[in-house]
């Protein structure tokens, strides 16, 4: 199975989509192919990877209730070659916003199923993050304990107690992140499968 | 205030002008959004892309009435409109607030009247749906009282809606 991940960020740098993708690239086991949407200067490069896969994810943020202009922009092209080629690729969608409800995506979900009502491609489902900008955070704050650790060992404090907030630090990352890693394992086995995932 | 914002093309700019107080043509050459925040935090409702869409939230925000005219695509704006909302959530600000039971931001120029998306083009019966539900959570984001949805067959149609 060829997988075609679409990181449809924006962002150069900081970006949640990356980090979305790459925890789903760890649940795919092999045959992901990464690229990049920012501009229109992607969209023909996408195109010809879209051509040779059996499965495209999408991850993106959420924009003003839906999805943003630029991904619409290159759904539009997308449309006319994918009927044209007659392609049949299974869609996933990842997309997060800022809101801690992860449902305000679902209007960004149904828009990606009349996407691929009106291109052939076969629709299977997606995940709405909530708090997005948060796990974005929480993402830093894994480093940040680890290198407060280090830095306290170096100072020569005592081990137990460095370890012990240490622990708590990491678990509570961990706590914010389980939902991102469980539901990330079953849209691996629902890709690595070609079969629906659900919304 | 009247705020118009439509992709029909700049040959009906002149027509639609006269219907509105201000008018935001949203032809396809403003560069999308890059997600940096700054017209939330550097310079609060101004994008830092130096073009007519850097003051967008502005006119946006101070609007009683906003009028989208926009093509169908898949039950969304077309990429044009989608591309002026994107530039102009400075008509919000960081911070949250609790509105219609979920979290949204809070607003920067208050509550607004009436919020009217006209769609043109073809439609399907899911599409329409999902353009409704677009309507109305946009309506409580953007904190317009009141929500219409309109679909016209053409853009000539759509244009004398106004």
């Amino acid at each position: 199975m060829k997988t075609l991940m679409i990181n449809a960020s924006p962002k150069k740098k900081m970006s949640v989509s990356a980090y979305f993708l790459s925890v789903l690239k760890f649940f795919t086991f092999g045959g992901v192919t990464k690229e990049n949407l920012r501009n229109k200067g992607d969209h023909a490069r996408l195109l010809g990877a879209l051509d040779g896969a059996d499965n495209v994810v999408f991850c993106l943020p959420m924009y003003v209730d839906g999805v943003p202009s630029h991904v619409l922009a290159f759904m539009k092209e997308a449309e006319a070659y994918c009927r044209e080629k007659g392609l049949k690729v299974n869609v996933y969608v990842i997309s997060n916003g800022g809101f801690i409800e992860g449902n305000q995506n679902r209007v960004l979900m149904q828009i990606f199923e009349n996407f691929c009502n009106r291109s052939g491609l076969n629709w299977c489902g997606g995940i709405g993050i909530g708090g997005g900008v948060m796990l974005n955070v929480m993402r830093v704050m894994f480093f940040v304990y680890i290198g407060l650790f280090v830095l306290n060992m170096i100072m020569g404090n005592p081990v137990k107690d460095d370890l012990i907030e240490l622990a708590k630090g990491l678990g509570v990352v961990l706590f914010f992140n389980l939902g991102v890693f469980g539901l990330s394992a079953a849209m691996g086995a629902a890709i690595r499968k070609g079969r629906s995932f659900g919304v | 205030m009247k705020v118009l914002i439509h992709d029909l093309g700049e040959g009906f700019d002149e027509i639609l002008s006269e219907k509105c107080d201000r008018m935001i043509s949203a032809n396809g050459k403003y560069a999308p959004c890059q997600g940096c925040f700054g017209c939330w935090t550097k310079t609060p409702a101004e994008c830092f892309m130096k073009d007519k869409l850097k003051e967008s939230c502005r006119v946006i925000g101070t609007a009683d009435e906003l009028v989208i005219i926009t093509e169908n695509c898949y039950g969304s704006s077309s990429p044009a409109v989608k591309n002026v909302l994107d530039r102009s959530i400075g008509v919000s600000t960081p911070f949250s607030t609790y509105r219609g039971g979920q979290m949204h931001h809070t607003l920067r120029y208050g509550q607004h009247g009436i919020l009217t998306i006209i769609a043109y083009g073809s439609i399907t019966e899911e599409e329409s749906m999902t353009m409704k539900q677009l309507a109305q959570r946009n309506a409580i984001n953007m904190g317009y009282k009141e929500v219409k949805f309109i679909h016209c067959e053409s853009a000539e149609k759509a244009r004398d809606m106004l």
